[in-house]
C-alpha cells in the first residue's frame, strides 16, 4: 500500500508555498547505445500559484522530458523539482495526489466507456465508488460529452479523446494541472473547446503547466512562458515582456509576434525557398 | 485506499476488457481443445486404458489434458494489452495515480488468475466426454483450477516482465513462444521414466514438467500430496521471482 487511507498531505496548510512548481538544475540524461544524450540541461523554473504557465520549444527540445520529470513519470538524472513544495524524486505519491496529467497522447483505455474510465480514475485517487460515479458525472457534464459518456471510448474523435483525458485528470481536484501539448492534432473547433476547457479550470484556482508547439495558444492562454531549446531555457517572461524586448532589441516600430520571439529565442528564422517556406538554424 | 483495493478496481478493469474481446479468447480454448482431440486421436489406440498402467483405467485423454490445460494458462494475452497500454499512454496515466507500483503488477495477476480458473473448468468440462473424469473429487476439481490459474499468473507475469522491458508488441509476443519448448521437454506424451535418458533429464530440470505431473496426478490419481506439494512449491517459488523482478521492473521504469 503506498498511501495511507487519511490525506498524506504534509500538515503545511497555514502557509502554502507561493510557487506551484520550482525546479533547480533539473538534468535528464539517457545512456543509449551511441553514449550519453543530454535531453534536458539544467532547467530552472519557477511557477506561481494559480498561473496558466507555457512551455514552449522546437521538437526534441526537451519539453515532454522536463514535464515527464516534474509528474513523477521519469527519474531525475541530477537537480531538483519541487511541487507544491513537495519534492518530486523523495516524495513521489504525495506529488501525484496534487497534480493532474493529460500527456501527448491522450491516454485513455479504449476498451471502457468514458463514465468507467472516470470512475475508475476516481477509485485510485481514493473516492469511494459513488463518490467516484458522482465526480464522473460532473466531469462528463463540464467536458460536454454526458451524450456519449457510455459508449466505448475506441469510438470516440480525437476531440472528444482529448477532453475526456482533460477530464481525467481533473477527477481528483488537482492543485497543479499539466497539460503537455493538449491540442496537438486537433480542428480549429476542438483546440478552441480546449481552450475553454483550460481557461474554466484555472479560474476555479488549479495552476495550469502547459506545453504546446502552437504559439498563438501560448499568446491566447498563458500568463507566462518560458522557451527551452536543446534541453536549456533561453527566454523566460510573460508574452508582453518578451515582445517588449525584442522590440527594444531590434528596434521595431511595432510589437513582434510571439512567433517571431520564438524563433529569435531559438536561433531560427524562416526564408522562403523555392517557393516554400523552411525553417533553417542561423547559429 | 488500500492494496486490496486497488487490486480489486484494477482487475475488475482487466476482466471487462478481456469480456470485450472474446476474439482474443477464443484461441485461448480452440488450441487446448485442438491439441486434446489430435492427441487422443493419434495415441488413444496406441496406450488403451485396459492395458495401460499409467493411466489408471482412463483414457490418454485424461493423461494428455494438463498439458493442454497448461497451454490454454501460457497464452499470455494480458501482456499484450499492457503493451497496447504503454504505446497508448494509458499505463502512463496508471502510473500517474498516488498507487502503490505492485497494485500496477496484481491488477492484471489476479484478472488472469480469474479468467484462467474459467477456462480451466470449461476445458475440463469439454473434455468429460472423451473418457476423463477427476480422480481426486471436489477437492481434486478445486486444486486443478488453483493450480493452473497460478500457473497462468507467473506465466503472464514473466510476459508481462518481457512487455515492460521492450515496449514491444511484437517481442512480447515472441517471448510467449518460450513456452512451447519448454511445454515439450516435459512428459507430456509418456510418463517420466518411459522418456530416453537424455529426455528424462531435461524434464527433470524443468519446471513445468513439476506442474504437469501435479496437474495429472489431481486428474488420474486420488489426492498423491507429494506430486501435489511439488507442484504448488514450483508455482510458488517461480512466482516470487516474477513478483520481484516486476516490481523492480516497474519502479525503475521511465
Amino acid at each position: 500500500m503506498s498511501q495511507p487511507d487519511s490525506d498524506p498531505r504534509p500538515a503545511m496548510e497555514e502557509s502554502p508555498p507561493l510557487l506551484a512548481v520550482e525546479a533547480e538544475g533539473l538534468v535528464k540524461q539517457y545512456r543509449g547505445r551511441g553514449g550519453t544524450v543530454d535531453a534536458v540541461r539544467g532547467v530552472d523554473l519557477s511557477v506561481c500559484r494559480g498561473e496558466v504557465f507555457g512551455f514552449l520549444g522546437p521538437n526534441g527540445a526537451g519539453k515532454s522530458t522536463t514535464v515527464r520529470m516534474l509528474t513523477t513519470l521519469m527519474s531525475i538524472t541530477s537537480g531538483t523539482a519541487r511541487v507544491t513544495g513537495i519534492d518530486v524524486a523523495s516524495e513521489p505519491d504525495a506529488v501525484r495526489t496534487r497534480i493532474g496529467v493529460a500527456l501527448q497522447e491522450a491516454g485513455l483505455d479504449p476498451r471502457q466507456t468514458g463514465r468507467e474510465l472516470l470512475i475508475l480514475q476516481g477509485r485510485l485517487f481514493g473516492l469511494s465508488a459513488s463518490e467516484a460515479a458522482t465526480k464522473a458525472g460532473e466531469l462528463l457534464e463540464l467536458v460536454e460529452l454526458e451524450d456519449a459518456a457510455d459508449r466505448r471510448i475506441n469510438g470516440y474523435s480525437g476531440g472528444m479523446k482529448r477532453r475526456l483525458d482533460l477530464a481525467s485528470a481533473l477527477v481528483h481536484q488537482p492543485e497543479v494541472l499539466f497539460l503537455d501539448e493538449p491540442t496537438t492534432g486537433l480542428d480549429p473547433a476542438s483546440r478552441l473547446t480546449v481552450w475553454d476547457e483550460v481557461r474554466r479550470i484555472n479560474e476555479r484556482g488549479t495552476t495550469v503547466f502547459l506545453t504546446t508547439q502552437y504559439l498563438e495558444e501560448a499568446d491566447q492562454l498563458c500568463d507566462r512562458l518560458a522557451i527551452i531549446d536543446e534541453g536549456v531555457i533561453v527566454r523566460e517572461g510573460t508574452p508582453k515582456e518578451l515582445k517588449s524586448e525584442l522590440r527594444e532589441r531590434r528596434g521595431l516600430d511595432v510589437d513582434p509576434t510571439l512567433d517571431e520571439v520564438f524563433l529569435d529565442a531559438t536561433g531560427r528564422t524562416r526564408e522562403r525557398r523555392a517557393g516554400e517556406v523552411q525553417e533553417v538554424a542561423a547559429r | 485506499m488500500s492494496m486490496v483495493t486497488q487490486v480489486n478496481v484494477l482487475s475488475a478493469r482487466a476482466l471487462r476488457e478481456a469480456w470485450r474481446t472474446p476474439e482474443a479468447l477464443a484461441p485461448t480454448l480452440f488450441i487446448p481443445i485442438f491439441f486434446l482431440v489430435v492427441n487422443f486421436g493419434q495415441a488413444g489406440k496406441i496406450f488403451p486404458s485396459s492395458s495401460t498402467d499409467f493411466l489408471h483405467g482412463q483414457t490418454y485423454a485424461a493423461f494428455t489434458l494438463p498439458s493442454s490445460l497448461l497451454l490454454a494458462a501460457s497464452f499470455g494475452t494480458a501482456a499484450l494489452y499492457l503493451v497496447e497500454e504503454i504505446e497508448g499512454g494509458y499505463f502512463d496515466k496508471l502510473r500517474a495515480t498516488p498507487i502503490a507500483r505492485t497494485s500496477l503488477v496484481f491488477g492484471r495477476l489476479a484478472a488472469e488468475g480469474v479468467k484462467t480458473v474459467l477456462l480451466t473448468a470449461v476445458l475440463i468440462i469439454l473434455a468429460l466426454p472423451f473418457g476423463v473424469s477427476v480422480a481426486s473429487g471436489v477437492i481434486g476439481w478445486i486444486l486443478l483450477l488453483v493450480l493452473t490459474s497460478l500457473w497462468a499468473m507467473v506465466f503472464v507475469g514473466f510476459m508481462q516482465l518481457i512487455a515492460l522491458k521492450t515496449r514491444s508488441a511484437a517481442a512480447t509476443n515472441s517471448g510467449g513462444l518460450i513456452f512451447f519448448p519448454l511445454l515439450f521437454l516435459t512428459p507430456n506424451f509418456v510418463p517420466r521414466d518411459l522418456l530416453t535418458r537424455p529426455m528424462e533429464i531435461a524434464a527433470t530440470l524443468n519446471p513445468v514438467t513439476y506442474v504437469m505431473e501435479a496437474l495429472r496426478s489431481l486428474i488420474l490419481e486420488d489426492l498423491e500430496w507429494d506430486s501435489i506439494a511439488r507442484g504448488f512449491a514450483v508455482v510458488a517459488v517461480c512466482g516470487v521471482v516474477m513478483v520481484l523482478l516486476n516490481v523492480r521492473v516497474i519502479r525503475n521504469y521511465d
